[in-house]
């Protein structure tokens, strides 16, 4: 909108996602991994244990190999990454919140030089000294969790900062406290976790069965608080949109379903190395590597989906659409937009109106400019697959295009544009896949019920037999079945009414007991 | 179309804090950032150098191993000091900064690819033992290239920033990111006033080794003071040509600010001349002393100082570039005083326990040997 979109072909979100994820995973064993450093220090000077130390100080190499190269430069990589992908988010985040990212930056600088000396000061430093710089290390780093938690909680629950715009009201957001004790268990974890990598290379069995039993130790006891902390998270977040990730959004909830498939294997997994702590195998280390990975990868996709269709929840859409309209705006909510036009109020459109020789370069710009933060033609989320497979008239395209939010728990923000604009968008997207001949005649006297079921119904309900609310329609009659479309809201409190005319409301109603026959 | 002006609206949330506030932060942050930058670009340039060209005596071979194992720890300041000021620079200039990235998206992407990949390639240099097999060599080499496109993407950026009026054509040609600066006329020179200022920065990394190693061996450490000025000294006397063609391809009325336009601007490039040439002169007058140490300290002092009227400098040219698009005076200041008090009590705890650390590493006794 008031910024150029960066057209990834293959997905600006895929993007994203891949810089975001592995610097999670790895940022949170920097995080853990720091606390591990400094009690298996004390551990091996305790026990006197001095191939223990040995392995310490290897790892310790990995360690900050991983943390502070790839660790701190993907963390800058999603600042940068962002701020391509969606620049008026990241000003607002970098606005609202510009001395929570200068503290933690304090943080970041102690953090990175501590890992550092610690590394260097191996075979330099007292054990005092070095066991001191540990502590550093590991307190600076959990402190810029403590501050980055508060920003990355408040994009999903910003609590009373929407009315106040209060740095601490937004700081210390409904979901700050359990995500910080989420993370932070997690964090443990993935001490272990990682650990064990380097821990199963070890040739001298005995250690290597004492280094894969302290691993265990930080993940066995993590994985069984995670849960406890994941169900404080959950209550805190507003039912309506928990409901995303239980059914009403589907890639939500499989990143639900697989959240819990990912963590119950690595639980087992960790598990099973105790039977026989010296003889486990490098390749079932990197096996609960991998389930970390994708337990890790879940928890973020879920936050990442249930937060749609917002980048800023309640404040700002994923496309940098405004949800409601302020002064300084810039004209860039969903109601300005709507009532004037996305080509004259977007700031970097070619076409500012709509012609019949540039109608479907507007129809692409469009798509570019309110779309593309999500969606591609044929990449990640790409809309061309739909189409092929739904084979859309034009018609029909566009009433889903004016009901957008109605789809999956409202994980799309309504279109914003004016009629006409919406007509472009269909048009350019009917040409990117072939339409069903019987479609592309629509008029009032003879209106396919499929078609009016595709368009109004079929974001949230199939003609199949596991959609209990269809079969259940199918104990009705043709007049029953049209009185009824005529009172859908009142039926349950989603049910958004029956917004097309009385020919296509008789086609639909005709159309639905056919099913049953 | 493609010829339009078109820079996005300021965004809608107030600045937390006093205008000026930022500006001296952003300056400050700047300036720590490019001296470490410095260091470890042309420190590693230089490296490369000696490697390739030096001739094969016992010192030459020495100052290589001496330099690389710094360059890792140099990378990880770089990048940690350079995050306050792109912080900062988001904060006042940020709709010119996300536009001009958004337009070269893909080069300003793969800066993160090349600093890592240049990152691990100085780790495996500096740990390698022995330092003498060709390999090593080229993956320095490789190393300092990717670093030295990490640089040019940054040029080009920064004057592409600057330069609204040719965002449009450039983004309507091609939305896909893959777009640089190449036209502007300022980009070449620009970069390489950065480029030969990090050689004569760099060099000061020999020094500073050759400062540290004086009471333990005198000849070598003599010896790396005297590589080090030389560096100094070419590489400023070249800046003086790179800076001429710098100011003279600026646009005539931002050229005019350094000459009477601007006093701050005025002021700052003639003491900056005058640094530069007293630099050059205690420096070539030094290295030729038994004892070059403290001429060489004078010299990077005066340097020191140079570097911050250059970098208030850089500041009046940017904030000429765009007077004609950017007014402080619109920003709605709205001060979040409790968290700016916090920040500040911070800071200040985070220098003491940061000079603690570094205290308690290099100063305390080694006591490993007797643990």
């Amino acid at each position: 909108m008031n910024y150029p979109v960066w057209d990834v072909a293959f997905g600006a979100g895929l993007l994203i996602a891949i810089v975001a994820i592995t610097h999670v995973f790895v940022s949170h064993f920097a995080i853990g991994g720091g606390l591990f450093l400094v009690l298996t220090e004390k551990k091996a000077y305790r026990e006197d244990d001095a191939s223990l130390l040995d392995w310490l100080k290897r790892h310790t190499k990995f360690f900050v190999l991983v943390t502070v190269v790839f660790g701190a430069i993907s963390g800058v990589g999603i600042w940068f990454t962002i701020g391509l992908i969606h620049p008026s988010g990241t000003s607002a985040l970098i606005h609202a919140y510009v001395w929570g990212w200068a503290i933690e930056w304090i943080f970041f600088f102690l953090e990175i030089t501590a890992a550092l000396l610690y590394l260097y000061g191996w075979n330099k430093l007292d054990r005092k000294t070095h066991l001191w710089l540990g502590w550093i290390y590991f307190i600076a780093a959990y402190l810029s969790m403590v501050v980055i938690n508060g920003i990355l909680a408040f994009m999903l629950t910003p609590g009373k900062w929407l009315e106040t715009q209060n740095f601490w009201q937004g700081f210390f957001n409904p979901t700050y406290f359990p995500s910080l004790l989420l993370r932070t268990t997690f964090a443990f974890a993935l001490a272990g976790v990682y650990a064990l990598i380097t821990g199963t290379l070890q040739k001298d069995l005995e250690l290597k069965g004492k280094i894969v039993k302290w691993s265990v130790k930080w993940i066995i006891p993590a994985f069984i608080i995670i849960p406890i902390f994941a169900w404080w998270y959950i209550g805190n977040i507003p039912d309506v949109v928990w409901e995303s990730a239980r059914g009403k959004m589907p890639t939500a909830t499989q990143y639900a379903n697989s959240i819990l498939i990912f963590s119950a294997l690595t639980f087992l997994f960790s598990l099973l190395t105790l039977i026989k702590p010296k003889k486990v195998p490098f390749a079932l280390s990197v096996l609960i590597f991998l389930l970390a990975f994708g337990t890790m990868g879940s928890f973020e996709f879920i936050r990442e989906a249930i937060r749609k269709p917002y980048i800023i929840y309640d404040y700002m859409y994923a496309n940098s659409i405004y949800k409601d309209q302020f002064p300084g705006d810039g004209g860039m909510s969903i109601q300005n937009i709507q009532q004037k036009g996305l080509l004259p109020v977007a700031k970097w459109a070619e076409s500012k109106e709509i012609t019949s020789e540039n109608q479907m370069a507007a129809g692409m710009e469009i798509f570019r400019i309110q779309c593309q933060s999500c969606h591609t033609i044929d990449g990640y989320r790409g809309i061309r697959k739909v189409l092929v497979e739904k084979k859309w008239s034009q018609t029909a395209i566009s009433r889903r295009i004016s009901s957008l939010e109605n789809m999956f728990n409202a994980v799309m923000p309504p279109f914003a544009g004016t009629d006409e604009e919406r007509e472009t968008l269909a048009a350019y997207l009917t040409t990117l896949a072939p339409v069903a001949p019987e479609d592309v005649e629509v008029t009032d006297i003879d209106i396919s019920g499929e078609v009016v079921f595709e368009a109004n119904c079929a974001d949230c309900h199939e003609y199949a037999a596991s959609d209990t609310m269809f079969v259940s329609m199918g104990k009705y009659d043709f007049s029953e079945v049209s009185y009824l479309i005529t009172r859908l809201d009142s039926l349950s409190e989603e049910m958004p009414p029956f917004e097309g005319s009385d020919a296509e409301r008789e086609a639909l109603a005709r159309w639905i007991p056919v099913q049953f026959k | 179309m493609g010829t339009e002006i078109i820079i996005p609206a300021i965004d809608p949330m107030p600045l937390p804090a006093p205008f000026w506030l930022f500006k001296v932060l952003l300056v400050l942050t700047f300036i720590l950032h490019i001296v470490v930058m410095n260091f470890m670009f042309g420190g590693g340039l230089i490296a490369v150098w000696t490697r390739f060209f030096g001739q094969k005596n016992d010192k030459d071979q020495r100052l290589f191993k001496d330099i690389v194992p710094k360059i890792p720890s140099l990378l990880a300041a770089t990048v940690t000091l350079g995050i306050a000021p792109l912080l900062f620079v988001q904060v006042l200039y940020g709709q010119f900064l996300y536009t001009s990235s958004i337009i070269m998206a893909w080069p300003w992407f793969l800066v993160l690819v090349l600093l890592v990949l240049a990152y691990y390639g100085f780790y495996i240099v500096s740990f390698n033992k022995d330092k003498k097999s060709r390999s090593i060599g080229w993956l320095m080499l490789i190393s300092v290239f990717f670093i030295f496109l990490v640089g040019f993407f940054y040029s080009n950026n920064f004057t592409l920033m600057n330069t609204p009026s040719s965002w449009a054509a450039k983004y309507f040609h091609d939305p896909s990111g893959w777009n640089l600066n190449l036209s502007e006329t300022t980009l070449i020179p620009r970069f390489l006033h950065f480029l030969v200022a990090s050689i004569a920065i760099g060099s000061f990394l020999l020094i500073i080794i050759g400062l540290f190693r004086w009471k333990r061996e005198q000849d070598y450490a003599r010896f790396l003071i005297v590589r080090g000025g030389k560096w100094f000294m070419y590489a400023t006397m070249v800046q003086f040509l790179v800076g001429i063609w710098f100011l003279i391809s600026l646009p005539r009325e931002l050229m005019l600010q350094f000459m009477g336009g601007n006093m701050l601007g005025t002021v700052s490039l003639l003491i900056s001349i005058l640094g530069g040439l007293a630099s050059i002169f205690v420096m070539s007058n030094g290295i030729r002393n038994e004892d070059p140490r403290k001429p060489a300290i004078w010299a990077m002092g005066i340097t020191g100082i140079v570097v911050v009227f250059m970098a208030i400098m850089r500041d009046i040219l940017r904030t000429a570039y765009l007077s004609p698009y950017f007014k402080s005076s619109d920003l709605v200041v709205k001060t979040q005083l409790d968290v700016l008090i916090l920040f500040l009590v911070l800071f200040v705890i985070g220098i003491a326990v940061w000079v603690l650390m570094i205290k308690k590493y290099f100063f305390t006794p080694s006591a490993r040997a007797a643990d």
